[in-house]
């Protein structure tokens, strides 16, 4: 119970209201406590002025008293205050929206004197306030209220109110000079109200928004036109002119007032919420209605009831076999309720059996939705899933047959048959996967036979180049030439690289710049590394400098701006050989999944080990020196296809997410978007590997060969272009780079010897190229 | 749905007491004000509905017609008026659940139609009855704008703890229990309805004393205090109703 609000009424009615109320609350507990501390007040004489009055009233207020003390519980109970928050403030009073009245005590002709005080009683810190500026002084101006603009809406016009704004709270319109200089005498100005002295009947504004409250703070301080002057005050100017006008005619003619939504509008600038609609009546308190009672949940329920009628006659159709005319029942039932489990979950089975599996699936999730315990509706789309599984598998999708089954031992573990289904397909796979896989080293091996021939091609011709650029090279990096081996080679970039030459020019750049990066700032190889790709019209990235090995993301940064020429910066520094290695182990191992990836991976190595021996020696170079840059190596692609596709067999599981880590990477890396799509494919399904995956191998083959031939850097994300570029090319690329490439601490063995067997080769070139 | 019987003759009852008849009225719009509530109905729409059954008593007997079904019609009849579109089958399902409280939901079976085309006859019986005048003046606008010029007239702490908004409301919605609506204008039971709101919690009009004008004049220029007198103690007489029936 509102103590204040009691003592409020009390005071207003007297002892004999207190009486009153305590013979008709007695029973109330809450009053008990109440009414006796609240008596208090009203021991006291009443003052004067008020009391004739009730005098008067008498009469009548016995029983409005009878009728407070009778309500009183009601009245005075705290839930009674208006539930829902009356909104905030907007004065935005636009005239549609209601009828926006003058001010009341102008109608009511109360004297000034008590506008005035009670102005001053009312006013609260933060309103805000429009009046004219009186005068301009050095240290703020005076202006005279003429009306609010917020909060109360009062008629002060005539009382002559001053406030005063200090120079602070005016803020400056201009860089220099004085802020008071913009205003003038005569300017509206709007202004919120910061400090009161209510003694003395003094004011002080600011301009400044700060002054205002939160929901308030977007409306503008400062000088207004006349035009925005509020209506409420423009009307109450009105009334002014014309003081016969009354309450009612001024409200009936206002456009606001046969506003449809005005009742809506106004209930919410109030407070009062319909939904729970107020009352006094005792049989009337909306807590003693059940929702069950009410228009929507009976509703729902009769639906029910009546589908539930029509699927019982549809179910009976059913039976005897008249799929037509249970299909119209239940559509009826579905109709009168479209969520109606029953119906959905009859559908569904009559769907079934007429071999429309998939609208029976949808059918059967709906009615699950709904009732997730329906146990036939469960039991049902198990079945149908496992159903339309099978169909699937005899159309040879595997996925999507597997995924369906897995759906159903969701749903139910115990569902054997799903089980079974799983299991058998899941054998049928592993077997055609085998057999892909199989096909696909055979056609690698094919390829790289070829490739050998043309490797030797591109050997030579890189040979030459490598003769020609010889000076430039020497001067821009003091690293030693490929024979260090240090593989950095990322000249390994040659995956991107086509032309051999340029390959090696790149690798052998790449080793110098990389050496020269670890030794000096990586800027300084980045721009060895700019230099040597500016020569191959390549553009060069910010992060040349082979720094970016032990960091994955400098590579993947490298990687992205440019396809192949980042595999050439990735150099591999003896160095950082061995932190590179297991970075750039950590790397192939992404990328085995992909084809393209530099293949340079361990696994693939090791992989390689069981694979063809005889391709080996060209392709663990290529990989190696793929690998090393993190990049594709053209060579290496097709290489570390058979090795990716490999380790897809062994380590799908383990390294999806490194794999998926290195996507982005190698997307950079496989300078064309084919052979990132070839690695996307070969992460997300190396189940199909085996087909597209020896595809791809022989594009990228073709692809890279392309490059090489032409001999440019280029950054082709098109790889479309029919490339009949020699593999040997590829070869020559390759080789380089794995004598670039270093990883020898950590190889094992076999790989070790491989890598021997590089850097011997590349040491043959690189001597033979640089003297 | 039955009608309660009307009671003895006016002999039969005891000063002051209200008419058998009032009492019947008044069961009856309860039904009206309660199945509004369970239908979502706003408050104009429910009082539109308690006009049109009051205006259609005052001009029939009680004897002519089952009140609950001149309820039910006149609650879907008001839907039409008021913009706010009721289904009669809705307005079926809470009426028969109202009576049977315990009950089913009713079947979709010929007696469901029946009462159904019960509805729809009544409502044109209605409007027939009521010359088609079925749109009211209702006090709720008038009142809602008073609420807010005297809300900007109040000091805003007064106002806020104190729920004068609310009652008054609540005091005019309870109006249509009895025929107040009939009888008096609109404004005039909106002015009365926040007099008894004000004197309820006790508060004053600021400077009442020193205006011109009592406020409740400014709102209406023909109101006068017997008047508001009268409508108050109306109202208050149907609250009286309110503890007598079960």
């Amino acid at each position: 119970m509102d103590r204040d609000l009691l003592r409020q009424s009390l005071n207003c009615h007297g002892s004999s209201l207190l009486s009153l109320l305590r013979s008709e609350q007695q029973d109330n507990p809450h009053f008990r406590s109440l009414l006796g501390s609240a008596a208090e007040p009203t021991r006291g004489p009443p003052p004067q002025q008020p009391l004739q009055g009730r005098k008067e009233k008498r009469v009548d207020n016995i029983e409005i008293q009878k009728f407070i003390s009778k309500k009183a519980d009601l009245l005075f109970a705290l839930s009674w205050k208006s539930d829902a928050p009356a909104t905030s403030e907007t004065n935005e009073d636009s005239e549609d929206h209601y009828a926006v009245m003058p001010p009341l005590e102008q109608f009511m002709e109360i004297p000034s004197m008590d506008r005035r005080e009670l102005f001053f009683r009312d006013i609260e810190r933060g309103d805000i306030v429009i009046g004219r500026i009186s005068s301009v002084r050095e240290f703020g101006f005076f202006m005279v209220l003429i009306c609010l603009g917020s909060g109360i809406m009062r008629d002060i016009a005539h009382l002559e109110i001053t406030a005063l704004c200090p120079l602070r709270d005016v803020p400056s319109h201009s860089n220099h000079g004085d802020p008071l200089s913009y205003y003038q005498t005569g300017d509206i100005i709007r202004a919120g109200i910061k400090d009161i002295d209510r003694y003395h009947e003094k004011l002080a504004v600011s301009l400044y928004s700060s002054s205002l409250p939160p929901h308030l703070s977007g409306i503008k301080l400062g000088v207004i036109s006349s035009e925005e002057l509020p209506l409420y005050y423009r009307r109450s100017v009105e009334l002014n002119s014309n003081s016969l006008e009354s309450y009612e005619n001024i409200m009936q003619s206002s456009l606001g007032f046969v506003n449809p939504g005005v009742v809506e509008f106004l209930l919410e600038k109030l407070g009062i919420d319909e939904s729970n609609p107020p009352s006094l009546m005792r049989g009337l308190q909306s807590k003693n209605f059940s929702e069950d009672d009410f228009a929507s949940a009976l509703r729902k329920k009769q639906s029910a009831s009546w589908a539930l009628k029509c699927v019982k006659i549809g179910v009976d159709y059913f039976k005897v076999g008249r799929h037509v005319d249970a299909m119209n029942e239940y559509n009826k039932a579905l109709e009168i309720d479209k969520q109606n489990v029953e119906a959905l979950v009859a559908r569904g089975a009559l769907y079934a059996t007429k071999g429309s599996l998939n609208k029976a699936i949808e059918d059967f999730e709906l009615a699950l939705e709904n009732c997730p315990t329906h146990r036939n509706a469960r039991k049902y789309l198990c079945q149908t899933l496992v159903e339309r599984g099978g169909q699937l598998e005899e159309e040879d999708k595997f996925l999507n047959a597997e995924s369906y089954y897995k759906k159903a031992l969701a749903l139910d573990e115990t569902f054997k048959d799903a089980e079974d289904a799983l299991q058998k397909l899941h054998k049928y796979m592993q077997k055609s996967l085998e057999l892909r896989e199989k096909q696909a080293e055979k056609e690698e091996k094919q390829k790289t036979k070829k490739i050998e021939t043309s490797a030797e091609k591109l050997r030579k011709l890189l040979k030459e180049e490598k003769r020609l650029k010889k000076k430039r090279r020497k001067s821009t990096s003091s690293s030693s030439s490929v024979s260090s081996a240090d593989e950095s080679v990322s000249s390994s970039s040659s995956s991107s690289s086509s032309g051999h030459k340029r390959h090696k020019k790149h690798k052998r750049n790449r080793s110098e710049s990389s050496r020269s990066s670890r030794r000096h700032s990586s800027r300084a190889s980045s721009s060895q590394i700019d230099q040597n790709r500016k020569d191959e019209c390549y553009p060069v990235p910010a992060n040349t400098s082979a720094s970016f090995l032990n960091h994955k993301q400098e590579v993947e940064k490298l990687l992205g701006k440019q396809d192949r020429l980042q595999y050439e910066k990735t150099q591999i520094k003896e160095k950082d050989r061995c932190p590179l290695s297991s970075s750039s182990l950590e790397i192939p191992d992404d990328f085995g999944g992909r084809s393209e990836d530099p293949g340079d991976f361990y696994n693939s190595y090791r992989t390689q080990a069981g694979s063809s021996k005889t391709e080996k020696p060209y392709k663990s170079e290529r990989h190696f020196s793929s690998r090393r840059n993190s990049s594709d190596s053209f060579c290496r692609n097709s290489e570390d296809k058979i090795y990716g596709y490999r380790r897809f067999e062994k380590d799908i599981e383990g390294r999806k997410e490194h794999y998926r880590r290195w996507e982005p990477g190698s997307v950079r890396h496989s300078t064309s978007p084919a052979s990132s799509d070839y690695s996307w494919k070969s992460v997300e399904k190396y189940k199909k590997y085996t087909h597209s995956g020896s595809r791809d191998f022989s594009r990228h083959e073709q692809r890279y060969r392309l490059n090489t031939n032409q001999g440019e850097y280029e950054r082709e994300d098109n790889y479309g272009e029919d490339i009949k570029t020699e593999v040997p090319e590829e070869d020559a690329l390759s080789s380089k780079e794995h004598s670039e490439s270093s990883v020898k601490k950590n190889l094992p063995q076999n790989l070790l010897n491989i890598f021997n067997q590089i850097a011997e080769f590349e040491k043959e070139k690189g001597n033979k190229s640089k003297n | 749905m039955e009608a309660p019987e009307g009671g003895g003759g006016p002999a039969a009852r005891g000063p002051g007491q209200p008419a058998p008849e009032a009492r019947v009225h008044f069961r009856v719009a309860r039904f009206i004000m309660e199945a509004g509530v369970k239908l979502g109905m706003r408050s104009i729409p429910i009082a539109t509905a308690c006009t049109i059954y009051h205006k259609f008593f005052c001009e029939t007997n009680l004897d002519a017609y089952d009140p609950y079904l001149i309820a039910m019609s006149s609650i879907y009849l008001a839907g039409k008026v008021e913009e706010q579109h009721l289904r009669t089958r809705d307005i079926i399902n809470v009426s028969n659940r109202y009576f049977n409280p315990s009950g089913e939901p009713l079947e979709l079976d010929s007696r469901f139609w029946e009462l159904r085309d019960s509805i729809v006859q009544c409502e044109l019986l209605m409007l027939r009855v009521l010359r088609f005048q079925v749109s009211f003046q209702h006090p709720h606008k008038y009142l809602l704008h008073y609420l807010v010029s005297l809300k900007n007239w109040l000091n805003r702490h007064s106002w806020q703890r104190t729920p004068v908004a609310v009652t008054a409301w609540a005091l005019l919605r309870d109006s249509y229990h009895g025929g107040l609506c009939l009888r008096f204008q609109a404004q005039h039971i909106a002015v009365a309805v926040l007099y008894l709101a004000l004197q309820v919690y006790g508060v004053e009009v600021p400077a009442e004393v020193e205006a011109e004008k009592p406020w409740w004049q400014v709102f209406s220029d023909d109101l006068t205090k017997p008047i508001i007198d009268n409508i108050v103690s109306d109202l208050i007489q149907i609250y009286t109703m309110d503890t007598e029936i079960p």
